[in-house]
């Protein structure tokens, strides 16, 4: 069980999963997924709600916990060691669909949190990198105000400027669009699409077909707990093979 | 529509605007409302005309002042507390404290009800220094301490602005060590201080010390009992219910009285254990579990997502309860936290029943002793109610400045 | 990573690294210091039993408690016993509890109602009536009533109120209606078994009038014709009581109940008949009240406040007139806001009487502190915990009673 050299998946896979089941009570939520994601790939993950998509994303930084299977990231198996938690989750950022910012802490402050208390990192030099990081999301100029006086686009941006603030190796993104209003969708896709170019591995949970279709290498469709189909956008959406991808293809593109 | 654009800004008709238009609205909008207007206006008019007499004419305020000082220290300063030596300088000393303490917060949070507060207290101090010695006697020395109260104000500012204790938490830090610092001088027994013994601390500065005492060492407690509360742990959670219900189920004043004959048995024999520090054992408990279930509402309002990003973060759990979920419980219940303090501090005035004399007893005890003022009690509890409303009104005042200052960044 | 000895691994993590070991051993240190602690006090309280020969059991309850307790509602002698002695003291809290609370709502409800007021007047008087009351300690203005009702004229020189009352350093006298014949049920015969024949019928009466009531209330919703079901009821029962009155007035002869109107008596002016409120008694509900209603007014503002404007415009909008918005729209939702902390206050208020000792009224608190003086402390504070735990509980009763018939008829 332990992270033995032998058992260490070959190193382009960031992500692995070997049959993972994960119950909520008696509910069978994620029933035996295995698959892996390769270093620098962005996998789109869709389904109808309660497919088990959301507790799937989160079962890789273990904010739900699995109960059977293997899941190793970054080479590190997610097991009850905390050496190998704490080690996972500062390997991996996530975004929520409810943005998750500090209230009580300004825009600075939520980023600068985590390196300072966890990386250790100079104060002087967590700002340096918070404000290089609002820059890249393009709102370098908020710095200084509270979430509660952002518009919503405004904070998720900041929510992922947080999470790159810890230099993840892997973004997970849990509907980050889904709370947002159709003009401030655009300006958060805007920035996840940059961060893909630049080459980060990023698993994201979301029904942005658009936004899939142009920058996902692979699209996952999970439904009751299993993944049903996963292959490149292109096939995926032109081409589906299963009946209940087609369905469900079909519900969300006229509804 | 089309008429709209030409037409004229018309005045608002008679009687709708400016005083008369208020009043009409506001003093006079029914039949009922005119009449419960005049009832009430004649019943001011009546209650003023007669307690204005009573004040200026009637009342005998000689009591107020024969007590003068003892208000304020009790018997502290007394032949038989401080033998030998003058010792009012040490209660001035802590009063000295605090007004620097608020100036050092003045200048950190640059907050204009902070500034109030701290400008309220040097002059109220000082100006005590300007009263006619034929009314209460007081020497050069104490009215001279009393003035330095605005000098240590400025100080105090220059020190926030100009040193290293400018930071909120190192000037909490700072009050709390200054706060001990002040217990020890007014204890004595070191650097040929004469020690006055507890039993002998009174006035206001015993219900301030007490209300300061319970708030600074319940409030961790209470949030540790919160937390227990809340627990999974089926032992500690049961017991720290136990406690908080248990307190909450009983007054006060049963508490104290009984903290007097049962606290000494559940500590060793011989455990230095004075009757103030027991009171104030039982006042820190009692305000804990109050504390307590405020605290466990803040945290209840939390929203799941808050712990969950900063776990995500890899903030470890206490991490995560210390710097994200406990500020926001906490900021979340600051009015309920604002009027537990107030209960606290009018609670202070229950000490009587283990026979401390604060600022309450001082005017019962003279009453009783000195029965010729007996027709003059009622000057002396309107003279001790309206100190208590002062200081608590100001601690609501202050609370909900407080409350919208923090509440830059909330939904 | 080097390898662990194998003991000191769990599920092949070393076991200071594995999650559950670690949260677990977190818990069970936590739970095992406060067992410890609370286990250390009570060894030491059973060392202190044994060696400082502190009393202890529950044997003194059946003992003659040879004691006088100033006030008693039921009959009282010193040499009964301390268990009996116990429960009149508990029935002295009890009562000023259940009258307190019921005055307290009444002024809290006129005031809460009167801070919304759209009179400026009248809310501005309730606002300071609100603000001033609340933050003053209890006891304070308990202790000015106290020295009010002191500074009256003694019984001899009774101040009389409309001839009929009287008003003194004693107490308040005031007509009450007496029930005639009096004397033993046995041996009395119809006489004094009269008014007890008349409360009887007097409730049937008023059960009579609620079923009225509600039979025409149905017949107006289902037939559409009005039925004046509140007048109808009301005339049901007082016709029932009246014919009651009657007939037992002609069987017997005399009312059974007949005004006794208070007078004073003999060379020291006793005052004799009606019925007197004792000073402490009067003093304590004077305080409770004025003190407790404050808090309830700013509780029933709120209430009110909690109502969304939609509603009150909507039923507007239904035609409703303004008294019925409040009475049918207003209240019922503005009650389940309410209801919650106004428990609290009768709670608060129950605590509170246990100030009673401090202005000569023996409550509990103040007679178990007598108590302390000739038995075991431990065991009576056992049962003074035990009783006010009771009191709490039953006013808490009452408001899941209550919540649970607001949840009867849906959320």
């Amino acid at each position: 069980m332990t992270t033995a050299p032998e058992e260490t998946p070959a190193s382009d896979d960031i992500i692995v999963f070997k049959d993972v089941h994960k119950w909520f009570g008696s509910f069978h939520v994620l029933r035996g997924i295995t698959t892996s994601v390769r270093r620098g790939e962005k996998v789109v993950i869709m389904g109808p709600s309660g497919s088990g998509k959301s507790t799937f994303i989160r079962a890789v930084n273990r904010l739900e916990e699995h109960q059977r299977g293997q899941i190793f990231v970054d080479g590190v198996e997610m097991t009850n060691d905390v050496r190998h938690i704490d080690a996972i989750r500062r390997d991996v950022g996530m975004v929520f669909q409810s943005f998750n910012l500090f209230p009580h802490l300004s825009v600075i402050n939520n980023i600068t949190l985590a390196p300072i208390k966890v990386r250790k990192l100079p104060r002087r030099e967590a700002e340096q990198a918070a404000r290089a990081l609002l820059e890249r999301v393009g709102i370098p100029e908020q710095a200084e105000k509270y979430p509660a006086e952002l518009s919503g686009g405004q904070q998720q941006r900041v929510a992922i400027a947080r999470a790159l603030a810890m230099q993840p190796n892997v973004m997970l993104f849990d509907e980050p669009t889904s709370a947002l209003d159709p003009e401030m969708i655009r300006e958060v896709l805007d920035v996840m699409r940059e961060l893909a170019r630049s080459g980060m591995t990023m698993m994201i949970v979301t029904h942005e077909i658009g936004f899939a279709r142009e920058a996902a290498d692979r699209v996952i469709f999970m439904d009751e707990g299993t993944i049903v189909e996963e292959g490149p956008p292109k096939e995926f959406f032109i081409n589906p093979k299963e009946e209940r991808t087609k369905l469900f293809l079909h519900q969300i593109l006229t509804h | 529509m089309a008429q709209t654009v030409n037409a004229p800004t018309l005045p608002p008709p008679p009687l709708s605007a400016g005083a008369l238009g208020w009043a009409r609205e506001n003093l006079f909008g029914s039949r009922l409302s005119g009449a419960l207007t005049l009832v009430s206006a004649a019943a001011i008019a009546v209650g003023l005309w007669f307690s204005l007499a009573w004040i200026f004419f009637s009342a005998d305020w000689e009591v107020i002042v024969k007590l003068g000082g003892r208000f304020v220290i009790g018997q502290y300063n007394a032949e038989t507390s401080c033998p030998g030596q003058n010792c009012f300088w040490r209660p001035q000393a802590g009063l000295l404290m605090a007004t620097a303490l608020l100036g050092v917060f003045w200048a950190i949070t640059a907050s204009v009800s902070v500034k109030r507060a701290a400008f309220a207290v040097a002059l109220t101090s000082a100006a005590f220094a300007f009263l006619p010695y034929s009314l209460n006697e007081m020497g050069w020395d104490v009215r001279l301490l009393l003035l330095a109260n605005v000098p240590a104000l400025g100080a105090g500012w220059a020190i926030g602005r100009h040193t290293p204790l400018n930071t909120p938490s190192r000037a909490i830090i700072a009050s709390v060590g200054a706060f001990l610092l002040t217990l020890l001088l007014l204890r004595g027994g070191f650097l040929g201080l004469e020690p006055v013994v507890v039993e002998k601390w009174g006035g206001l500065m015993l219900n301030i010390l007490l209300a300061l005492t319970g708030i600074v060492f319940s409030f961790p407690l209470g949030v540790g009992l919160a937390l227990g509360r809340r627990s999974n742990l089926p032992v500690l959670k049961l017991l720290c219910v136990f406690f908080i219900e248990v307190m909450r189920g009983m007054p006060l004043i049963t508490l104290l009285f009984m903290s007097q004959v049962l606290v000494p048995l559940a500590f060793p024999e011989n455990f230095p254990l004075n009757s103030v520090t027991r009171a104030a054992i039982v006042i820190i408990l009692f305000s804990a579990a109050y504390m307590a279930e405020n605290v466990r509402g803040g945290l209840q309002s939390l929203h799941p997502g808050q712990a969950q990003a900063s776990r995500a973060l890899g903030l470890a759990a206490w991490q995560t309860t210390l710097f994200i979920s406990l500020p926001q419980a906490i900021r979340n219940v600051i009015p309920a936290l604002a009027n537990q303090f107030i209960a606290l501090f009018k609670d202070t005035s229950l000490v009587y029943i283990i026979a401390m004399l604060d600022i309450v007893q001082i005017g019962r005890a003279f009453i009783q002793g000195n029965t010729e003022y007996l027709l003059h009690a009622r000057e002396l509890f309107i003279f001790i109610a309206v100190v208590f409303w002062v200081f608590t009104y100001a601690m609501s005042y202050f609370s909900k400045r407080l409350e919208t200052h923090l509440g830059v960044g909330q939904r | 990573m080097a390898q662990a000895p194998r003991v000191l691994t769990y599920q092949g993590i070393p076991v200071w690294r594995h999650v559950v070991i670690i949260q677990w051993t977190l818990q069970i240190v936590s739970a095992v210091l406060v067992v410890a602690l609370v286990a250390w006090f009570f060894s030491n309280i059973a060392n202190a039993i044994q060696d400082r020969n502190i009393p202890y059991g529950f044997d003194f309850l059946s003992r003659q408690y040879q004691t006088p307790i100033g006030e008693h509602f039921i009959p009282y002698e010193p040499s009964d016993t301390f268990g009996y002695a116990l429960f009149v003291a508990a029935t002295n809290t009890a009562i000023v509890a259940v009258v307190g609370v019921a005055l307290a709502t009444a002024l809290g409800i006129a005031v809460g109602v009167a801070r919304l007021s759209s009179n400026w007047l009248v809310a501005r008087i309730a606002g300071a009536y609100v603000e001033f009351f609340r933050n003053v300690p209890l006891l304070i203005q308990l202790l000015f009533w106290f020295y009010i009702v002191l500074s009256l004229p003694p019984t001899r020189n009774t101040h009389v109120l409309f001839g009929r009352a009287y008003i003194n350093n004693a107490g308040v006298s005031i007509p009450w209606p007496l029930p005639t014949g009096g004397g033993d049920l046995y041996s009395g015969g119809l006489a004094a078994l009269a008014p007890y024949l008349w409360l009887a019928s007097a409730a049937i009466a008023v059960a009579a009038g609620f079923v009225v009531h509600r039979i025409l209330t149905r017949r107006e919703i289902e037939t559409g014709r009005a039925s004046y079901p509140i007048i109808s009821g009301t005339a049901a029962a007082v016709l029932i009581g009246a014919v009651g009155w009657v007939a037992l007035m002609i069987v017997n002869g005399d009312a059974p109940f007949a005004i006794s109107t208070p007078a004073p008596q003999g060379a020291f002016g006793r005052i004799a008949g009606g019925f007197t409120v004792r000073a402490g008694l009067f003093v304590l509900l004077i305080g409770l009240v004025i003190y407790t209603a404050a808090f309830i007014a700013e509780i029933v503002r709120a209430g009110i406040q909690s109502v969304r404007k939609g509603q009150l415009e909507a039923a507007r909008a239904l035609g409703l007139s303004p008294i019925g918005v409040l009475r049918l729209v207003t209240f019922p939702q503005a009650l389940r806001v309410i209801v919650p902390p106004l428990i609290s206050q009768c709670l608060n208020l129950t605590k509170n009487s246990s100030l009673g000792g401090a202005i000569g009224y023996s409550e509990l608190t103040s007679v178990t502190i007598t108590m302390t003086q000739t038995a075991p402390a431990i065991s009576l504070f056992i049962l003074i915990m035990a009783s006010y735990l009771a009191m709490s509980l039953a006013w808490s009763l009452a408001g899941n009673l209550y919540n649970w018939r607001i949840g009867f008829k849906g959320a």
